[in-house]
């Protein structure tokens, strides 16, 4: 397919995706829509921390860190399951366009990371709104002292990280996508799950050697675990990340991740078209 | 009665019809509760603490089908073209609206009482539960207090398209922020500002009387305020349900919104 057209497809699938997203309110309504709940997220995990560390009298700001940019950077994650388990649910059974996106010049895949790319967006957008809140509540707020200078970052390996990240969380979108094109009803509890276990087993909010050994080799096996461990270093090099090791293992889970996504997803769509489910009708 | 019988059998049947639901409200809970037992460990807060989460984990799944199987359930019904049916039909909004909640209910506490359980037994929470029977009288008063509040929301979602659907999205985090689902909003490191709004919402009163008998091996002597809240925060949230549901019928009738889809 001509470079063109794949452009095309990916630029008419984000704005299309930026619509459905956020043509429902006011742009001020969306706003603080995309920052309440991430903030509220962040909050909750903070004040466990705070409320625990009071109770036992220590405080360690670098651990408050480690969960405060943990819990933030997983909107990514959050960000990309959502929208990537939704969309087939939404374009075939409640809108019905699916079948006409499908016989467009431009691939369904295409459409699809547009529209995955339009969630990485908005997921930038309550990153910042989210970091800047957090920032505000708990060290300007509530005097917390949270050890990093933003804007000294690494921004190389920051950028690095990230894209790495975002082409696998892409990657696992697509595996789900394929599932969903093969059943029905189950978008909810496949973003619940995948995203409860990534949470879990990811070290988003703790350390993972507190997991017992069984969940420990889950955790190694995730590159979520290895992405945070990456952005942490970009903000917190003294954290102890070995970010090379760290880069090495993202990168190579993120190699199998596409290539099983992009497996899974053209078996899908090959029994889709085979036992017509592109067009299939659910409670609509 | 029928009209609310009706509607309780068909939540019930239809909420238990598909096992792979089933398992996912079973285990997603559990996940969740985890990670946030686990950041206690981390900073080696004692165990009642985990106590704490697995309590308002269980809330949390009451409160959750509050906001998805009862509020959001006449936007589904509007987005499917049963709304209609249920508007020409003889029969009160308020009885559809118990059916629900009843139906739900049962639902929900069968998975309520399997992640507690499950919960408490994984994380070995010591329970301190000497008066049983007071836990029980908050729980269904906090409960009484939940479903009244989701009445109260189903008239928005009555009339709303997808705003009601990101409300109810935006109401799961900050809820369980201000009320405290997952630690005590007793204690001083929270605000007295994030204190005071908690105080607005009944699953704070729920959630912090339940913890103190169960955990906490407290009585009826020093929860006695947090029994009369919720009693009081019913009283009200009842007929303002009722009120709710009244005005938003009459305006989604006025703007010709109450059979509009795919808004």
């Amino acid at each position: 397919m001509a470079i063109g057209t794949i452009l095309r497809a990916i630029k008419q699938a984000m704005w299309l995706g930026w619509k459905v997203e956020t043509n429902w309110a006011d742009p001020l309504v969306f706003a603080i829509y995309y920052l309440v709940r991430p903030v509220a997220g962040l909050l909750i995990v903070g004040f466990i921390f705070l409320v625990g560390s009071v109770v036992t009298g220590t405080f360690d700001s670098v651990l408050f860190t480690f969960l405060f940019i943990g819990n933030s950077f997983f909107i990514y994650v959050m960000q990309v399951m959502m929208t990537m388990t939704m969309l087939i649910h939404e374009d075939r059974s409640h809108y019905e366009v699916l079948k006409h996106i499908y016989l467009a010049p431009g691939s369904l895949s295409w459409y699809i990371v547009g529209r995955a790319l339009n969630g990485v967006m908005n997921a930038s957008v309550s990153l910042l709104l989210t970091l800047g809140m957090g920032v505000a509540i708990f060290q300007f707020g509530l005097g917390i002292n949270i050890p990093v200078n933003w804007l000294a970052a690494n921004w190389g390996v920051l950028a690095l990280g990230l894209l790495l990240g975002i082409i696998c969380f892409m990657g696992m979108g697509f595996i789900l996508c394929g599932i969903n094109i093969m059943t029905s009803k189950v978008q909810f509890m496949l973003t619940d799950y995948v995203s409860g276990i990534l949470y879990l087993f990811g070290g988003v909010v703790f350390l993972p050697s507190l997991l017992p050994l069984w969940g420990q080799y889950v955790s190694n096996a995730l590159p979520v675990t290895y992405f945070l461990n990456v952005i942490r270093f970009s903000f917190l090099p003294e954290a102890g990340f070995d970010v090379q090791l760290n880069l090495l293992y993202l990168a190579v889970t993120m190699i199998a991740t596409v290539l099983i996504g992009m497996l899974v997803f053209k078996a899908a769509m090959y029994k889709a078209r085979r036992d017509g489910l592109i067009d299939k009708k659910e409670e609509y | 009665m029928r009209a609310a019988y009706a509607r309780l059998w068909v939540r019930i049947k239809g909420g238990n019809r598909e096992p792979e639901w089933l398992i996912a409200e079973l285990i997603i809970p559990v996940i969740t509760l985890s990670a946030y037992v686990f950041l206690y460990k981390m900073v080696q807060a004692p165990p009642e603490y985990a106590g704490f989460v697995i309590i308002g984990g269980t809330l949390m799944a009451f409160w959750s089908n509050v906001l998805w199987n009862m509020s959001a359930q006449f936007y589904w019904e509007k987005e499917v073209g049963n709304l209609e049916a249920y508007l020409v039909a003889p029969i009160s909004r308020m009885a559809i609206l118990l059916g629900m909640a009843l139906g739900g209910f049962v639902n929900t506490t069968l998975r309520a009482i399997a992640v507690f359980v499950g919960g408490i037994l994984i994380f070995q929470v010591p329970m301190a539960l000497y008066e049983p029977f007071t836990a029980l009288v908050i729980f269904l008063l906090t409960i009484a207090a939940l479903y009244a509040l989701g009445m109260m929301f189903a008239s928005l979602f009555m009339l709303y398209g997808r705003e009601a659907w990101h409300t109810a999205n935006l109401l799961q985090e900050p809820i369980q922020f201000l009320s405290g689902t997952y630690y005590p909003t007793t204690s001083r490191v929270i605000p007295f500002t994030v204190q005071l709004l908690s105080s607005l919402i009944p699953l704070t009163f729920g959630l912090d009387g339940i913890r103190r008998v169960a955990i906490l091996g407290e009585g009826i002597t020093e929860v006695w305020p947090n029994i009369v809240a919720l009693a009081i925060f019913t009283l009200i949230l009842f007929p303002l349900a009722k009120l709710a549901l009244n005005f938003m019928e009459n305006l989604g009738k006025k703007e010709g919104r109450l059979t509009l889809r795919w808004q």
